[in-house]
């Protein structure tokens, strides 16, 4: 009976295709709103965190400043705007529960021609005790060599123990001495030099951009923080747990997600008002079809469960239209997002899960529900005398 | 002994009992009496039809019968259950498993195939009626029909697809108001011949009607003015 009751529901909406349609949209557009949004949030956490965790250290100790500039610059790669004297590495070394301090010297260069920009990383060995997910092909650079990562390695289809010019630094060469196996963050993209050569290339001797600290124990973190604020370099140097920035940088997604909430909403919302007033008028316009309905053995209940399956099946067409559609456009909405945000993780930020569909049909049953409950109790209480009354008789 | 027999079978016999039935409308302050005081039975197999003026009060008779509305007062049984006595539930039930309706606008859906049109009571009595569906497409002449719907057919075929609607969950009283109103004189002969033909199933009917031919047509006519039998 269920089925049938379906069936007959699915009939009558195909009965005016066009409200049928621009109703339905409208629950899409709600949909489609929810669905990049959970998704977004679940995918720049997940990003956000993986991020944090390939990056591989406890702490970061950058240059007086914006930490979280700073943050986004050693996750991403850029040129710095200040610099760390390569004194206060040794300060930081010899701070107890310090496990590794691992210099990184970083700058991008901008090939005009190209458009493209490459960024280079000068590092020591011990960058390895940081970055314990990287699987190096090869070894470890050498003075006059470079280890590349991957995706670097694929797009100039370069070789291990092959001479190649550096991009972006004319005249400047380096034999390959390796390859990092793809890591799905910017490290992909970078190329790593010795510490010393990178410093020569740029002409910052004694300088470094940031320094990656990985603790012995990990959750003594507020000790070695402060012992590092009290330190002579204490006060020339920025110390970023990165736990805390991840939850900063959360608190300032938040505002935006919050925003974005709102809108998917009052969306969801007008979306189950437009859907309540069209099954409304529907129900007004076929007064004396329940009539019929109810003369030919139809129960109240009977009457309330086919515009309720009716309200349903509209509210679930537009729910699936607008998973298909958030899915599909979900490239479009990430690039949306991602110019709107401070600070946006590498990867895919918006991608289709069955939690977040899950949800969606939750919410689109709800609605549904709560849309097609006044239609559906109006129908239920009509009295079935309407039908030989609505056909005219005395 | 021998009378006491006579009644209970008399009982048994009738399908429609009306005693001092009375609907009474207010319009505002006014007061309608729509059905007043009427009296009548109506034994099982009886063609009966209801006639007089417009605003008589038949389709309110016929409401009343359908169970669809309740009397003001006096007493009204069908298929011997006192109407006085049934709450809504029962009442929806005796509609849908012992009372036939046909309306004069055929009240057909419109998405629906004229077969789907045809087994809708049985979806709300839960009936499985597709043999049966097929038979009275049959009996109607409508089976060469069975995949169209309402829209594709003409008038006379719409009414024909109606009666075999009301016919479905083999009910003991048919309740047409008035079938031919829409039709022409050809069409209407037709479904007059048709509804004539189900009395001998046992099946009571009972048409509201301003056709002379389908009141001639009908075993007894009820002729009602101003809500009195007359």
């Amino acid at each position: 009976m269920i089925l049938e009751l379906v069936r007959l529901a699915i009939k009558n909406l195909s009965r005016r295709r066009l409200r049928s349609s621009v109703t339905a949209a409208g629950v899409a557009i709600a949909v489609a709103a929810l669905y990049s949004l959970v998704s977004f949030q679940r995918g720049y956490q997940s990003g956000l965190k993986s991020e944090l965790d390939r990056l591989g250290a406890h702490l970061l100790v950058v240059p007086k400043g914006c930490p979280y500039d700073a943050a986004s610059i050693a996750l991403h790669g850029a040129s710095w705007p200040c610099y760390l004297k390569s004194e206060y590495l040794e300060s930081v070394r010899t701070t107890p529960n310090v496990s590794v301090a691992a210099p990184v010297f970083m700058s991008a260069v901008y090939t005009p021609d190209t458009g493209v920009q490459s960024v280079y990383c000068g590092v020591e060995r011990n960058i390895l005790g940081v970055k314990r997910t990287w699987r190096v092909q090869g070894r470890f650079p050498a003075s006059g060599e470079v280890l590349v990562g991957s995706e670097q390695a694929s797009s100039h289809k370069w070789r291990i123990g092959e001479t190649v010019g550096l991009p972006g630094l004319p005249n400047r060469t380096a034999k390959i001495s390796g390859v990092i196996d793809a890591t799905q963050g910017a490290d992909d993209l970078f190329y790593f030099l010795p510490l010393k050569d990178a410093q020569r290339i740029f002409g910052r001797l004694q300088e470094l951009t940031h320094i990656l600290v990985r603790l012995d124990r990990p959750e003594r973190m507020e000790e070695v923080v402060n012992s590092l604020r009290g330190c002579g370099a204490g006060l020339e140097m920025n110390v970023v747990p990165l736990a805390h920035l991840f939850h900063t940088i959360e608190n300032l997604v938040q505002s935006t997600r919050m925003l974005l909430g709102c809108v998917a909403l009052v969306a969801l919302l007008a979306a189950g008002a437009g859907l309540s007033n069209t099954v409304l008028m529907a129900v007004v316009e076929r007064t004396r079809e329940i009539g019929v309905l109810r003369a030919i053995g139809a129960s109240a209940g009977n009457i309330f469960s086919l515009i309720w399956v009716e309200t349903q099946a509209l509210c679930m067409a537009g729910c699936a239209v607008g998973i298909v559609v958030a899915a599909f456009g979900s490239r479009w909405i990430e690039e949306w997002l991602r110019s709107r945000l401070p600070f946006a993780p590498h990867g895919t930020l918006v991608r289709p899960e069955a939690l977040v569909i899950a949800l969606c049909l939750v919410s689109t049953l709800v609605i549904g529900t709560l849309a097609g409950l006044l239609p559906a109790w109006r129908a239920a209480k009509m009295a079935p005398v309407e039908a030989i009354r609505a056909a005219g008789g005395a | 002994m021998g009378v006491v027999r006579q009644e209970k079978s008399s009982e048994l016999c009738v399908v429609v009992r009306a005693r001092d039935l009375t609907k009474i409308y207010h319009r505002g302050a006014e007061e309608v009496r729509a059905v007043d005081g009427v009296s009548f039975e109506i034994e099982r197999g009886e063609f009966v039809a209801v006639v007089g003026p417009s605003g008589a009060g038949k389709t309110t008779l016929l409401q009343l019968l359908g169970g669809m509305d309740r009397p003001s007062s006096g007493s009204l049984s069908i298929a011997g259950r006192n109407l006085a006595n049934l709450s809504d539930s029962e009442l929806t039930r005796l509609r849908r498993d012992e009372i036939g309706f046909v309306f004069q606008h055929f009240g057909l859906i419109p998405t629906l195939t004229v077969a789907e049109n045809i087994a809708l009571p049985g979806l709300f009595s839960g009936r499985q009626v597709k043999d049966r569906v097929t038979d009275l497409m049959d009996r109607v002449g409508i089976a060469h029909r069975r995949s169209h719907r309402p829209s594709q057919l003409s008038g006379g075929e719409m009414q024909r697809v109606a009666i075999a609607r009301s016919l479905v969950n083999f009910p003991s009283l048919l309740l047409a108001d008035e079938p031919t109103g829409n039709l022409d004189s050809q069409t209407s002969e037709r479904i007059i011949d048709l509804l004539s033909s189900l009395g001998s199933d046992n099946l009571t009917v009972v048409v509201v009607t301003h056709n002379e031919r389908l009141a001639e047509a009908a075993r007894r006519s009820l002729v009602l003015c101003d809500g009195r039998l007359a």
